[in-house]
């Protein structure tokens, strides 16, 4: 099959003198409107106490790594946080069949065939406690790992890999049950054991762990009760402690196999897990195989599962991925591109998928520097966006417009905040009043010229799409700021925006399905050199609102504490929504019952996750 | 190279030399190319549309919007009026060309017939810098140099300028050898005028004639240079040119095949503006029978 | 033999200033450390930062002096070792990045060359041959509307009449292809080079051809009554071969421009293309080997056109 290769492949870098070859570590992120990679030269060493120490070598490497640390965090964050979710509430997808069922109820599923799936990057490792997976990553993870807990289509968790887990009463101690029996593709055996080591090496990596240790004493995170039995002490008390464990963090993977990664990284990339796939083959950059796993637990207890194998191909360029989708060269795929949506409508043999219930597009400010330390100038910006212009430009009428972190469905939407947009006099008026102060920077440069603010925009480039959308931007905003465009490489971009070296940037976020879980961009002991809460703004309310809304009274309270944030993020001014992000999942005619998931007892569980899929019900019809 | 190309000389069949005319399509490119200057000029006060505005029409459904009377060119994907775009490109890419080859001139042609006139290590000299300037393709060290400054109208004039000095500057030293050794340069020096007085009087007037018939044909160069850099994204930031706006409109296949207008006027306007300069200066270099001489 | 000597000498000297202008500009307007480290190059405040600035310092020699930073690049350039890639994304070696993508480039000036060379000889020989005639006059316009527009014009015309109008010729180009798709694929990339140095060939040519026409031993053939045919590619164009060779091989720097535009606009993964991308990467590395080799290639083959010229013709050796 030809793939169109747009990307030029990544080759290993050989030692002439022993005749070896070191893999390039990379890492592939989904920013706002690209697939990222980075990549480092370096052989994994663990480290410490979570500094970021680098044993012996070159300062190349600290550079690389402290490059991948934060570009792989933002893909570690928003496949967190932010593509964790799909049918948020009880709210429908907007999909044109339902969403349960692609055949006539009588044709049953046969076993066999190969699914090909079009993804928009690939990976360089599936390693969960290293790997900084985004959407790509996570349904590659998906077929090969298990998670210990995931969602259902009712938006419950439910155990998956885990039988069953226990709080206690003040929710400060969560003991959990491993299913008995499940081997791993290699034979060894899921124990506590496992689970523990796996918390502890995650922990300790510069990249992954940084989500995971602000929440976690230094000791006695994880106790083992016995081979399968083992209690997590959180710092915090959490209700919804299991949410956090149906993502990259819950997916487990085999010790021997995270011994032998640590030796050799290139290991990375042939993943063991329990899944229902395991690893058969791969070219990078072309395509990965997973063949079925006969041993899988969940045969007997979820059902069998019909395809033989699932290979991956990364095919970045939207169209070209649409243009193999027609051909009958790809089954399925998925997209962000909403001006392909029409062609899929269009084609009978197709079926369009769109789920529209998780991340948003926004604005992010940096709040920790001039002139935007000032929330008069924030709001100014704001004001000045023409939000709705963006819309019906770069929308194409797909999806809908974004006021808060929220979709209008959610129980937790607040019907009183709105984005404030386009009303440039307004801007105006509060540039005119901050300027009148004659403010000066640190170094003691104006903030203002002539009446307006300076300001950079910044994103990553060179592209053409960016570009335009900056030209878009400016053309509202040039009223009342003096905009320097700051076009970025990739790396640079999220390097600046996780330093916080940056004035304004276009960002995705939030939408976990368990909206607790999105806390990790917005507290106060996130802001750090490096920092998670990227717009640098912390707020003892909002710290205090989040506990709650992990831990709450009633669940009405944490109703009201949910809409208490959106109303708290709106009066912060730190980000300016714009559109809910649209992820369209594409399948051929021949594929079925993608979205017949069921869980271990017997629940629906979520079959579309902003653009990642799940294979364990598919089957090909012939 | 010892041949001397005459570009375009008017033979008839019977093999006689027609005696050279300007002729008509050198005035109909020189109207043409006053018109793109006056455009240049003052396009800020014609009643243009504004070309950075969004005009979006929900009426009339999604941008692209094809060429209409509200849109005498069409709109671009972003609604974007292509007229207004088109014409203001005109600004960035004629002041780049014209300033790039004044400076190019100036300093080529003063380098050039110095060391034509003097000789010696001046000419040896310069003669090296001309040739290593001369071992890089252009577009190659025009990209190298532009990728390394802040791009402002007047630093890309100067980087194409700097690219044009080693050809103005062969060209200036060649029609200066020729002259430096001729009688009345020889009879000057006699009557005890000095070297610069020679140069001024003597050597320049005559130098000037082949080297302006060539100022038309390096501003196209210049123009054409350009265009490349900025179809490439590395002209002037934030600027409207003529490069730029044809790799917005050609940047996509999927652009390119729906609304093929927003590329194609100004590829109308750069080819019909290089063609005039192209022609235009053919037709001096024609009637000055200005020959390439060798290195 | 002095004479080759002497230009040799010179070509070597050739390249080594470009290399220096090279090196010099890349480092010089450029802040190789930024480059290196980004933005936490500028981070001065942070001690982490600061252990990190001079390690980098140490590991590629900038805390020494330009000229000796600039004679342990050369040391490693000619043993063929480009250094590795700056940018953060940790590409492998340079030299495997060029040796990937380098023969796709020559492939693509190879055909230019070749479209360019067998399109304008015969089109020249029919032009000169009725010279003043309408034909001649058609052709000639047609030459100069080559000539005026510039090649990504070219590039966008031919892709948008044969790729999207057409269908006739595919879109995009493919490395896993087998070598005879790919050179269809490349097909058009090669047009777009090879049309406009095709009509300065042509211009040339027709002009040489002209003027050789005109002389006494072309009229004494034809008395001799030999065809028309016979007296243009026998007699006429041998003469004239001698500047065509040479503005050919003079062309080369024109065709190597032209593949960077045609590259980008074709998307097909040579140096041309990988030049520009790097630039707008500020991968310095990259950057310098493709400079470096594109100038090399130039002076060579500059180099080699000097010489065949002097075998030709022996007055021309100074």
């Amino acid at each position: 099959m030809i793939v169109p290769r747009t990307e030029e492949p990544i080759v290993p870098q050989q030692n002439k003198k022993d005749n070896s070859y070191k893999w390039p570590k990379c890492v592939t992120i989904v920013t706002s409107e690209t697939a990222l990679r980075v990549c480092q030269f370096a052989t994994r060493h663990h480290k410490q106490g979570g500094n970021l120490k680098i044993y012996g070598q070159s300062s190349r490497r600290t550079r690389r790594i402290l490059g991948v640390t934060l570009v792989s965090l933002l893909s570690f964050a928003a496949a967190c946080g932010g593509d964790s979710s799909s049918d948020e509430t009880s709210a429908p997808t907007e999909s044109e069949a339902p969403a349960t069922s692609d055949a006539p109820v009588d044709e049953a599923p046969v076993a066999g065939g190969t699914l090909r799936v079009g993804l928009e990057a690939d990976v360089d490792g599936l390693d969960p406690t290293a790997s900084a997976l985004a959407v790509s990553g996570l349904t590659m993870a998906a077929a090969v790992f298990d998670p210990l807990f995931t969602f259902t289509a009712d938006d419950k968790v439910v155990p998956y890999l885990a039988e069953s887990i226990e709080p206690s009463a003040d929710f400060m101690v969560w003991t959990m049950t491993l299913r008995a029996g499940v081997v791993f593709h290699d034979g060894e055996p899921l124990t506590t054991d496992a689970v523990m080591k796996q918390f502890e090496i995650t922990r300790n990596d510069p990249l992954v762990g940084l989500a995971v240790r602000p929440y976690y004493p230094e000791t006695g995170a994880v106790v083992k009760i016995d081979d399968l039995t083992m209690e997590f002490h959180p710092l915090e008390a959490s209700q919804f402690f299991p949410s956090a464990l149906t993502a990259q963090l819950g997916y487990i993977a085999s010790p021997s196999w995270l011994d032998a990664v640590a030796a050799d990284a290139t290991l990375a990339q042939a993943p063991v897990g329990t899944g229902p796939f395991k690893f058969d083959s791969r070219t990078e950059d072309s395509m990965t195989k997973f063949v079925r796993n006969d041993a899988w637990w969940g045969t007997d207890i979820i059902g069998p599962v019909y395809l033989d194998a699932v290979e991956f191909y990364p095919v970045p360029d939207p169209s070209t991925r649409t243009e193999l989708l027609q051909n009958g060269d790809l089954d399925v795929i998925h997209t962000t591109d909403t001006d392909q949506f029409p062609t899929y409508r269009d084609d009978p043999t197709l079926t369009l998928d769109i789920d529209e219930d998780g991340e948003e597009y926004f604005l992010m400010i940096n709040t920790a520097k001039a002139p935007f330390d000032d929330i008069r100038v924030r709001q100014a910006l704001a004001l000045a966006t023409d939000r709705q212009g963006y819309y019906d430009l770069f929308n194409a009428g797909e999806g809908s417009m974004a006021d808060q972190m929220f979709v209008p469905e959610s129980p937790f939407y607040n019907p009183d905040v709105k984005q404030d947009g386009n009303d440039p006099a307004a801007a105006a008026v509060l540039v005119a009043e901050y300027c009148g102060e004659n403010p000066t920077a640190e170094d003691g440069s104006a903030l203002c010229t002539d009446g307006k603010v300076n300001m950079e925009y910044q994103w990553s480039g060179p592209s053409v799409l960016a570009t335009r959308i900056a030209d878009f931007y400016n053309e509202g905003w040039s009223e009342s700021f003096n905009v320097t465009f700051d076009e970025k490489s990739q790396a640079d971009h999220i390097q600046e925006a996780a330093l916080g070296i940056y004035n304004v940037v276009g960002w995705r976020q939030f939408g976990a399905e368990n909206p607790g879980d999105d806390r990790v961009w917005l507290e106060c002991r996130n802001i750090g050199g490096i920092s998670l809460n990227w717009p640098r703004y912390c707020d003892e309310e909002r710290d205090a609102l989040i506990k709650e809304i992990a831990n709450p009274a009633t669940p009405e309270a944490r109703t009201a504490s949910l809409q208490q944030l959106v109303q708290n993020l709106h009066d912060s001014y730190a980000y300016i929504f714009m559109t809910y992000s649209s992820w369209a999942v594409v399948q051929s005619e021949k594929v079925q019952g993608s979205c017949d998931r069921v869980g271990p007892d017997g629940d629906s569980l979520v079959c579309r996750t902003n653009g990642r899929m799940y294979f364990t019900s598919t089957w090909l019809r012939s | 190279m010892s041949t001397q190309p005459i570009s375009s000389a008017e033979i008839n069949s019977d093999g006689t030399i027609v005696k050279k005319k300007l002729g008509i399509g050198f005035w109909l490119c020189v109207t043409w190319l006053g018109l793109m200057a006056l455009i240049a000029l003052f396009t800020p006060l014609l009643p243009l549309k504004s070309p950075t505005q969004n005009f979006l029409d929900p009426a009339n459904g999604r941008p692209p919007y094809s060429p209409s009377w509200k849109h005498w060119f069409g709109s671009d994907k972003d609604a974007r009026d292509v007229f207004a775009r088109t014409l203001h490109g005109a600004r960035i890419s004629l002041t780049v060309g014209f300033a790039a080859i004044t400076a190019g001139f100036l300093v080529g042609g003063t380098v050039g017939v110095i060391s034509g006139y003097y000789k010696g290590w001046i000419d040896r000299i310069s003669s090296f810098v001309f040739i290593v300037l001369l071992s890089f393709p252009s577009l190659v060290l025009a990209i190298l140099l532009t990728s390394l400054i802040e791009r402002s109208l007047l630093t890309i004039s100067l980087v194409l300028g700097l690219l044009s000095i080693a050809p103005v500057g062969r060209l200036a030293r060649a029609a200066t050898l020729q002259f430096a050794d001729r009688e009345f340069v020889l009879a000057a020096r006699q009557i005890g005028a000095t070297n610069r007085r020679i140069i001024i009087k003597e050597i320049l007037p005559n130098v000037a004639i082949p080297m302006s018939s060539l100022a038309l044909l390096g501003m196209a160069v210049a123009v054409v240079a350009e265009g490349g850099l900025s179809f490439l994204g590395l002209s002037v930031e934030k600027g409207i040119t003529w490069g730029g706006l044809i790799q917005l409109g050609s940047e996509s296949s999927k652009t390119l095949e729906e609304a093929p207008w927003i590329a194609f006027f100004p590829i109308l306007m750069l080819f019909l503006t290089v063609l005039s300069l192209n022609f235009a200066g053919d037709r001096v270099r024609n009637y000055f029978d200005v020959k390439e001489t060798t290195l | 033999m002095r004479y080759y000597v002497q230009r040799v000498a010179l070509a070597i000297l050739l390249l080594l200033a470009v290399s220096m202008l090279t090196f010099g500009a890349l480092n010089v307007l450029g802040d190789p450390l930024f480059n290196i480290l980004g933005p936490v190059a500028g981070d001065v405040n942070n001690p982490e930062s600061v252990e990190m600035i001079n390690a980098a310092k140490r590991e590629f020699n900038l805390d020494r002096s330009l000229p000796v930073r600039y004679g342990l690049w050369v040391s490693d350039f000619v043993q063929g070792d480009f250094g590795v890639t700056f940018s953060s994304t940790g590409q492998p070696p340079v030299s495997g990045v060029i040796s990937e993508r380098l023969p796709r480039t020559i492939t693509l000036v190879l055909m230019a060359q070749f479209f360019a060379i067998f399109v304008s000889i015969p089109w020249a020989l029919i032009t000169a041959s009725r010279a003043g005639k309408v034909s001649d006059r058609i052709s000639t316009i047609n030459a100069f509307f080559l000539v005026a527009m510039p090649n990504f014009a070219i590039a966008v015309i031919l892709k948008f009449v044969f790729s999207i109008k057409l269908g006739w010729m595919p879109l995009t180009y493919t490395a896993d292809d087998p070598l005879r798709s790919r050179i269809f694929q490349m097909v058009l990339p090669a047009l777009t080079i090879g049309l406009p140095v095709a009509a300065v060939y042509q211009r040339l040519l027709r002009t040489d051809l002209i003027t050789t026409l005109q002389q006494d031993f072309i009229l004494l053939a034809r008395t001799k009554g030999l065809s028309k045919w016979r007296i243009l590619f026998v007699h006429a164009l041998r003469p004239s071969l001698f500047s065509f060779i040479t503005v050919v091989g003079l062309n080369t720097g024109a065709l190597i421009g032209g593949s960077i535009v045609s590259e980008t606009v074709f998307r097909i993964p040579g140096i041309g293309s990988t030049l520009v991308e790097s630039v707008l990467r500020n991968d310095f590395p990259v950057v310098l080997a493709i400079v470096m080799i594109v100038a090399s290639s130039f002076v060579i083959i500059n180099l080699l056109v000097d010489f065949a010229y002097t075998l030709i013709d022996p007055r021309v050796r100074r």
